[in-house]
């Protein structure tokens, strides 16, 4: 003997789960990150060229007092990731934002006159590092 | 020996029998107890960043389809604590295992609220699928004991789904690279494992800068588990417990170097291991019969479930048959 399952149980069950699945399926195939819960897994799955560079992006800022910091999570509630995702609309009022809420975040901290985006590009030879780097800054916010 | 009378007849599918294979009612109780306990430990350890969104500027919420959908607009401070404080209570709640159905649909509906504010400001983590599926088929699965010593078709759909899922993620990370790598095997050949650890590296990641072979390897190591994934739902015994180690080996190995693990799909890992076991005193239940074979004898034979004894008897007598919907 055991627990079972009615007719209209099974049904449902099953019906639920093709629905899951063709929106898994139809999303891995042709959507994007944004159709969560049902996008492809892209996370690595872009190819790097061997013999190209490596980007990275950071932000930087400059405070009233003159001392440039490297910009953490916990500066600004973002993770690099979620605004280097967004660099062909990001703008430079974007980082006045971010410096305002840096200044919500963490009020005991010396205020940010500056906030630069910086683009590090590490040179690949053969799918190795080379060494050479060079940083690019991309947006500059100034406050008024 | 009885069974319900869905479970009989030449018509049903194999793929519908295998998904209602009964199981061990204290297997899914336990993997529920460990997925709700799991939440308050990622909301508040393991990835605090989804509540540091709290001030995150309206200016760069970039909202999913979802959120479109559903018309949600930036969450403010309020909404992100609100329902932060909701989704601890209702998952501790839930690991309590009462009110099944009532708690664990809570859970659900606020954990996808959590991953909507964790996801909609540019950047989409692809570890939370099978833990949302396992959200989504716990309560189904009803009432459940960790003492339990009966099988439920329902526990086997709960669980077979979780395991499903896993597998899906794995399988579909090789289409997706694919699809963005221009091919798996250009894929392969790519310096995708550098990139990632010059931008991320470790104390132990970093050194493999010196030993890219390591890093191109690795490539090939990933792609043969994400293909070889489908095993996990037909290998039992010793082969599963060192197949499932060699995929926890490989998550662990990943956070080392870069920093990266995908905890809440490793809490779901556990739905293919007997964790019936942890019980203590109540042995796994099987759902096999010993004589005659018929549609229990084709069930034991999909359900990949053990639970007997050398001579094939059920060791426990077994529940007192149910229908529940």
């Amino acid at each position: 003997m055991l627990t079972g399952l009615t007719a209209t149980g099974r049904r449902l069950r099953v019906t639920l789960l093709l629905l899951a699945s063709v929106l898994l399926l139809a999303g891995t195939v042709r959507g994007q990150d944004d159709a969560f819960p049902f996008g492809p897994f892209r996370m690595y799955a872009t190819a790097d060229a061997p013999n190209g560079s490596v980007l990275s992006t950071r932000l930087e800022a400059v405070t009233v007092d003159g001392a440039v910091v490297r910009v953490g999570e916990g500066d600004i509630g973002m993770r690099r990731a979620e605004y280097e995702g967004q660099l062909p609309s990001l703008s430079a009022s974007a980082l006045g934002d971010l410096a305002r809420v840096h200044a919500r975040r963490r009020p005991d901290a010396r205020a940010w006159r500056i906030v630069r985006l910086v683009r590090d590009a590490y040179a690949l030879h053969g799918g190795r590092p080379t060494g050479a780097m060079t940083s690019t800054v991309l947006l500059t916010w100034t406050a008024p | 020996m009885t069974t319900t009378a869905s479970t009989t007849g030449a018509a049903t599918p194999t793929a519908a029998r295998w998904l209602f294979a009964p199981l061990p009612v204290a297997r899914v109780a336990w993997l529920r107890t460990l997925v709700y306990l799991f939440v308050p430990l990622d909301v508040l350890v393991t990835t605090p960043w989804v509540a540091r969104h709290d001030t995150a500027p309206a200016s760069l919420y970039r909202p999913l389809q979802l959120d479109r959908m559903l018309g949600l607009p930036a969450p403010t401070t309020v909404v992100v604590h609100v329902v932060e404080i909701a989704l601890l209570a209702a998952s501790l709640a839930a690991a309590t295992g009462r009110l099944p159905r009532l708690l664990g649909s809570a859970v659900l509906v606020l954990y996808l609220e959590w991953m909507l504010i964790a996801f909609s400001w540019g950047k989409v983590d692809h570890d939370r699928f099978a833990f949302l599926v396992a959200l989504a088929v716990l309560p189904t699965a009803g009432r459940a004991t960790r003492r339990d010593l009966g099988t439920s078709e329902a526990a086997g759909f709960a669980l077979r789904v979780t395991g499903l899922a896993v597998v899906a993620t794995y399988l579909l990370s090789v289409v997706a690279k694919a699809r963005f790598g221009g091919g798996v095997l250009h894929w392969l050949d790519s310096a995708v494992f550098v990139r990632a650890v010059l931008r991320r590296g470790t104390a132990l990641g970093t050194p493999l800068l010196d030993h890219t072979w390591a890093l191109h390897a690795g490539q090939y190591v990933l792609v043969a588990l994400e293909l070889a994934s489908p095993l996990l739902l037909v290998l039992r015994g010793r082969a599963l417990w060192l197949l499932v180690g060699g995929y926890v080996a490989f998550h662990l190995m990943t956070w080392a170097s870069i920093g990266i693990v995908f905890l809440p799909h490793l809490v779901c890992l556990l739905a293919l291991l007997p964790l019936e076991r942890l019980s203590g005193g109540t042995r796994p239940l099987g759902w096999r019969q010993r004589a005659g074979g018929g549609a229990a004898g084709e069930l034991a034979a999909v359900s990949g479930n053990g639970g007997v004894d050398a001579g094939g008897q059920p060791r426990q007598r077994r529940r007192q048959q149910q229908r529940t919907r």
